[in-house]
């Protein structure tokens, strides 16, 4: 494992994201929640990041996934910005993505909620990601079907959420998360709401995917065991990176 | 289970059954009162149509004016000279109480009018001008319970019924015809008429039928002024009582529809709203703004739509149980117009899209990471 996280001057091309001089500010500027970050991070990297409540690290995750857009500072998928600051909205723009496109085809996430939706049951739930982009309906189902049988749910298929316990729950959204095959896997506390076993069957898993897709996988914990199993570890401080 | 687009949003509107039922039920009454009252409307006009067409008239001779419908009957000799008219036959047309729950149409006919050819005669015989007789038509026979030889009292005065007759017009069917001249004493209109109703030679050679029929009308203006001469078709939608019909009728209908919109944009509000989080799920997923947008419009046009389905067949319904009374069976035909019926469906799909595109569009501006914290 390593500690270094931290870069400084220009990007190189092994980083699959990278930030540069990151600042997330909200309330016109009282709240600063990111206090210029810098951060490459490479392809099939299993990054953690840790830290105190409000040190900015589930800001800077949603920063890294598209879900939210900086005040100052650039993110960059593979050397093109994800979508552009400019005045906290999103746009298109020359060499960049556009966050829906990089949110549906490069980034996957998974929630310490599971955030599945109550009225469809585990299949359904893993194809709603893909639904309205145009495939048919059969391949989606089979795509979905592979990957929850890839993480060991082929009997709960049909089951609803509230008919699944909270681990499964939580494999059926890390199926989600993969179905569109998603370079970037970001996961915020996606144990912290897992007894111990499940806990460690999660990581576990979420370890095996990553190594078995080749994927980036960073994840926001604010257990420092959790953040000891990955590759690279941030801590963050008071909207900066401290280590 | 393979999903679609289309049943995941079907899936979203059902989830709250109690609301969306409740939600149904106020588009359906909407829709239903739209689907009644037009079609009602639109019926009472096809009914005036089938009038005309059955008796053969091809033109009604009618006052310009629009509150003064009373035509002087002496030009009847100026009109049977003009060239095209083969003869000019005036009536009278009036509303009256049979009993003191049932209004019907009644005719002030002239014994020979050509009218009486659209007419099947059941039961006794024609009536004779200048005598207190009536002819009933046999839906208005069968609901008062009257047979020839029976007499019935309009404004003070009784009347024979001398026959009872079958028409393909409810207008007919469910109404009273009687001499003009003892309509007229009736109504206090001696020496005036409603209209006349007129039929034309037949179209000479080298002369098409539209042409010969605007000829006639162009005559009838430039020999009487103040009246003019409309076509049947024109007469069934112009009339008084058909413009006043879809006046209320739509205007009715319009305040209807709007408190379905407002059930539709208010349960969209509310779904949008407590579905917050799961947008910011799917913006998460890579949904973009547009797609969000569909979803809830999807949602509502769903809704709009259903609640049409349910309001059409209780609009139906109203209409058969309205011509089922006889207190309005002779001015209520069932046969629905199929245009009525699809203008229902289309206006509730309509109405739903329009009522959730608020909702739709404020849940498609929700910053993804902002609808993610809401609670």
């Amino acid at each position: 494992m390593s500690d270094v996280g931290v870069v400084a001057g220009p990007s190189t091309s092994e980083w699959v994201l990278e930030v540069r001089d990151l600042k997330k500010s909200y309330e016109n500027g009282r709240i600063e929640a990111l206090r210029g970050v810098n951060l490459g991070i490479a392809e099939g990297d299993f990054l953690a990041i840790t830290g105190p409540s409000g040190s900015g690290k589930s800001t800077l995750l949603h920063l890294l996934g598209g879900l939210d857009v900086a005040t100052e500072g650039t993110v960059l998928f593979r050397g093109q910005a994800v979508g552009k600051p400019q005045n906290g909205t999103e746009s298109k723009g020359a060499g960049s993505i556009d966050l829906d496109t990089y949110r549906a085809r490069w980034a996957g996430f998974i929630f310490q909620s599971f955030h599945l939706l109550p009225s469809l049951n585990a299949l359904e739930n893993v194809q709603v990601p893909m639904l309205g982009t145009g495939g048919n309906r059969h391949g989606r189902e089979e795509r979905a079907r592979a990957i929850l049988v890839e993480l060991g749910l082929e009997q709960r298929l049909r089951q609803y959420p509230t008919q699944l316990s909270a681990g499964e729950r939580q494999r059926v959204a890390i199926a989600r998360s993969l179905v569109n095959n998603p370079q970037v896997l970001l996961a915020d506390e996606p144990t912290g709401n897992l007894d111990s076993v499940n806990s460690a069957k999660i990581l576990e898993l979420l370890a095996e995917v990553q190594a078995r897709h080749g994927m980036t996988l960073i994840m926001v914990t604010h257990d420092e065991s959790i953040a000891a199993s990955a590759h690279r570890h941030v801590k963050m401080r008071d909207g900066r990176i401290c280590n | 289970m393979r999903l679609t687009f289309a049943g995941f949003a079907w899936r979203n509107v059902w989830r709250r059954r109690l609301r969306t039922a409740l939600t149904l039920c106020g588009i359906g009454m909407g829709i239903g009162a739209f689907v009644a009252l037009v079609g009602f409307s639109r019926s009472f006009e096809h009914a005036w149509l089938e009038m005309y067409e059955s008796s053969g008239t091809d033109l009604a001779v009618v006052q310009k004016t629009f509150l003064n419908t009373s035509v002087d009957q002496s030009v009847g000799p100026v009109l049977r000279g003009i060239p095209q008219i083969q003869t000019a036959t005036p009536m009278v047309i009036n509303m009256m109480a049979v009993t003191p729950e049932v209004n019907t149409l009644v005719y002030g006919w002239q014994a020979n009018t050509f009218e009486f050819s659209a007419l099947d005669i059941l039961q006794g015989r024609r009536f004779r001008d200048g005598q207190q007789e009536v002819m009933l038509g046999e839906l208005l026979a069968g609901s008062l319970n009257k047979k020839v030889g029976d007499t019935i009292d309009l404004q003070g005065g009784s009347f024979t019924v001398v026959g009872i007759y079958r028409s393909g017009s409810a207008l007919e069917a469910g109404a009273i015809i009687m001499p003009l001249d003892e309509m007229q004493s009736l109504s206090g209109m001696t020496g005036k008429v409603t209209a006349f109703h007129v039929q034309l030679k037949p179209v000479p050679a080298g002369v098409s039928a539209a042409q010969w029929k605007q000829e006639a009308e162009d005559a009838v203006e430039h020999d009487l002024p103040g009246l003019r001469a409309v076509p049947a078709a024109e007469r069934a939608s112009n009339n008084q009582l058909v413009v006043l019909a879809h006046a209320a009728a739509w205007g009715t209908s319009l305040i209807a529809l709007l408190v379905a919109a407002l059930g539709i944009a208010n349960t969209m509000a509310m779904s949008v709203f407590e579905r917050t989080k799961e947008i910011g799920v799917l913006r998460a997923m890579g949904w973009s703004r547009w797609r969000v947008m569909g979803l809830i419009l999807l949602e509502a046009a769903a809704l709009g739509a259903a609640g049409g389905l349910i309001g059409v067949a209780l609009g139906w319904g109203a209409l058969h149980v309205l011509a089922s009374l006889p207190q309005s069976a002779s001015i209520v035909s069932t046969a629905l117009p199929m245009r009525t019926l699809l203008d229902g469906l289309v206006m509730a799909t309509i109405v739903g899209v329009a009522a959730g595109s608020v909702p739709a569009w404020r849940g498609a501006q929700l910053s993804p990471v902002e609808a993610l914290r809401h609670e």
